[in-house]
C-alpha cells in the first residue's frame, strides 16, 4: 500500500497528541486536535479509518463525540481512551456499538500499536464482506435476469408449437396424424409447464407483494375456465364452494400461481379408473383469513413420498408428468403472503391442498 | 351495432408463424373474412396513415404483439393514442404476449383502448366470447 492509512486522535491535552504523533507518525498519516468540531471537518476531508478520542473533554465527552459522527462515518473504527472513573459511560458505549475497543489512561505505547493493529483488521473485515457482498448482489440480479429472459426467449417458440397444434386440430385430420398430434402437445405443455413455473419463481422472488381487492368467485370462474381446453379436462367436473363475506386484500397474482399449480396437478394426477373424475375448490374467507382448499379423488400420494412434496426437485412424483418444481414455488408464494400450506392424501382415495393466507384488508 | 363479421382484423406481430397460425385460426372460427397482417408495428402505423377513412367507417381489431424489434406493442400503443380521438375510437386493441408479465398488463391497461392482454398461444374462444361483450355494449 502506497498511501499511509489515516489515523485521528481527539485529546484537549497537548502533550497526549505530541506523544501520540511521535508513535505513529513513520506508518500513519496522522490528523490530532483539541477541538471536536475541527476533528468533523478533518474526518469531512480525509479517509480516515480509525478514531481516538479522549473521554474526558471540557466540551463534549468522547462518547457524545462518537455518537455525533456515528451516522456519517459509521465504517471508522472508533476507540476511546479513558480513565477508570467512567467505566460506565465506558461499558454503555461499547454495548451501544458506538466504541470498537477502550484504551485505559495514561496510555503505554505498546497497548496503543495492539489496539491500532486489531482495528486495521477488523476494518479490512468490514471492507471485505462489505465488498463481498456487493459482489454477490450483483451476480445475483445477472443470473435472475438471464434466467428472466433466457425463459422469456425458451417461451415464444414454445407458444408457437402450441399454436400451430391448435389450428391443426380444427382441420380435419386422419386419426393417425391426431394421435402424434397429441403426443406433440403431451410433450410441448410439459416443456412449456416447466417454463412457466421458471418465470413464475423469478416473478415470485423478485416483485414485491401487492394488496389489491380480490374477488374469489371471478377468480375462481377465469381460473376454471382457463382449464376447460387441457388435455384430459373433459372428464373432469369441476366444483366450486366459495364464501366470500368480506372485502379481501392480498396479492392475486401469487394466489392465482398457487391455484394454477394445484388444479393443474389435480388434473394431471386424475384416477382414469374412476367413473367421474373430481375437482372441488373451496373457499371460505373472512375478515382475517382466507382458507382454501383444492381436493381431488385423483390417484393420490403415496405416504413415504408425501411429506416431501413442497421440496426443489422433490423425486418422489411420476418423473412423465411433474418438473418436480411447481409445488415448491406454490409453497414459496403462500410464504410470501405470510400464509401456510398443507397437503393431505390417500392412494387410490385422492388429495387434499389446504392453504391459509391473512386478509390485508 | 357492429356484428362480428363485419370487424376488420389487424394482425402485428414480427413472428411470421404467429401470424400464420392465427389468421388460419380467426378463418377457421369464422369471425370475420377481412385479415390484415402486418410483421411490424411501422407498417401498420403507415396503413393506418394512408387509410384513415377505412378504419374510420369500420370496427378494427388490432391483436398486437408485445415484444417486437424496433416499434415494440407499447410504443405502438403510445402512437396510437396520439391519433385523432374520433379514429381511436375505431380502434380496439388485444395485447398479445408469450408469457404474461403483471407490469405488462397494469402497463397495458393504463391505454383506453386496450381491451385485454391476452397469453399466447390465442385462445380464439375468448377472443370470440370477448368481441361479443364489447360489440353489445
Amino acid at each position: 500500500m502506497n498511501e499511509k492509512i489515516g489515523i485521528l486522535y481527539l485529546d484537549d491535552e497537548e502533550q497526549n497528541l505530541l506523544s501520540f504523533q511521535a508513535l505513529f507518525r513513520r506508518d500513519f498519516q496522522v490528523f490530532t486536535t483539541t477541538s471536536a468540531q475541527e476533528a468533523i471537518t478533518i474526518l469531512n476531508n480525509n479517509p480516515i479509518r480509525i478514531i481516538f478520542s479522549d473521554q474526558k473533554m471540557p466540551e463534549v465527552s468522547g462518547v457524545e463525540f462518537f455518537e455525533t459522527i456515528l451516522h456519517d462515518f459509521p465504517s471508522a473504527v472508533r476507540i476511546l481512551i479513558t480513565g477508570y472513573a467512567d467505566m460506565e459511560a465506558v461499558i454503555d458505549a461499547i454495548n451501544k456499538g458506538q466504541v470498537y475497543r477502550y484504551v485505559t489512561k495514561p496510555w503505554e505505547p505498546n497497548d496503543l500499536k495492539i489496539c491500532v493493529e486489531n482495528a486495521l483488521e477488523k476494518f479490512r473485515k468490514d471492507e471485505e464482506i462489505i465488498t463481498k457482498n456487493k459482489e454477490l448482489e450483483i451476480a445475483n440480479s445477472e443470473l435472475e435476469k438471464f434466467v428472466y429472459s433466457a425463459s422469456h426467449d425458451l417461451r415464444a417458440p414454445l407458444v408457437s408449437i402450441k399454436g400451430i397444434i391448435n389450428v391443426a386440430r380444427m382441420e380435419q385430420l386422419d386419426p393417425k396424424a391426431t394421435q402424434y398430434l397429441d403426443m406433440i402437445e403431451r410433450s410441448t405443455n410439459k416443456l412449456n409447464d416447466f417454463v412457466s413455473n421458471i418465470i413464475n419463481y423469478y416473478q415470485n422472488n423478485q416483485s414485491d407483494e401487492l394488496q389489491e381487492e380480490i374477488n374469489f368467485t371471478t377468480l375462481a370462474e377465469e381460473i376454471f375456465s382457463r382449464y376447460e381446453h387441457y388435455e384430459g379436462a373433459e372428464r373432469i367436473a369441476f366444483r366450486k364452494d366459495i364464501t366470500q363475506t368480506s372485502p379481501f386484500k392480498s396479492d392475486e397474482h401469487r394466489i392465482r400461481m398457487v391455484l394454477n399449480n394445484l388444479i393443474s396437478n389435480a388434473i394431471k394426477f386424475s384416477d382414469l379408473k374412476k367413473s367421474q373424475c373430481l375437482i372441488d375448490l373451496q373457499i371460505i374467507q373472512n375478515k382475517e383469513k382466507a382458507l382454501i382448499k383444492v381436493a381431488d379423488n385423483g390417484v393420490g400420494i403415496s405416504p413415504d413420498v408425501l411429506p416431501g412434496i413442497f421440496e426443489m426437485f422433490h423425486s418422489g412424483a411420476n418423473k412423465n408428468i411433474g418438473s418436480g418444481i411447481g409445488l415448491y414455488i406454490a409453497r414459496q408464494a403462500v410464504r410470501k403472503l405470510n400464509g401456510n400450506i398443507s397437503a393431505s392424501s390417500e392412494q387410490g382415495k385422492g388429495t387434499r391442498f389446504t392453504f391459509e393466507i391473512p386478509n390485508k384488508a | 351495432m357492429t356484428s362480428l363479421s363485419e370487424i376488420q382484423f389487424h394482425l402485428v406481430d414480427d413472428n411470421d408463424i404467429d401470424i400464420a397460425v392465427n389468421t388460419k385460426l380467426l378463418q377457421l372460427a369464422q369471425i370475420s373474412p377481412s385479415i390484415f397482417s402486418y410483421s411490424s408495428a411501422g407498417s401498420f402505423l403507415e396503413k393506418i396513415a394512408e387509410n384513415t377513412d377505412a378504419f374510420l367507417t369500420s370496427t378494427n381489431v388490432v391483436l398486437l404483439d408485445i415484444m417486437m424489434p424496433n416499434i415494440n406493442g407499447f410504443e405502438c400503443l403510445e402512437r396510437l393514442s396520439q391519433l385523432p380521438e374520433d379514429l381511436q375510437s375505431h380502434i380496439l386493441v388485444f395485447m398479445l404476449s408469450s408469457s404474461i408479465d403483471r407490469n405488462d398488463i397494469r402497463r397495458a391497461e393504463s391505454f383506453p383502448m386496450v381491451q385485454k392482454v391476452l397469453e399466447k398461444p390465442l385462445d380464439i374462444y375468448s377472443l370470440k366470447k370477448s368481441l361479443e361483450g364489447i360489440l353489445e355494449e
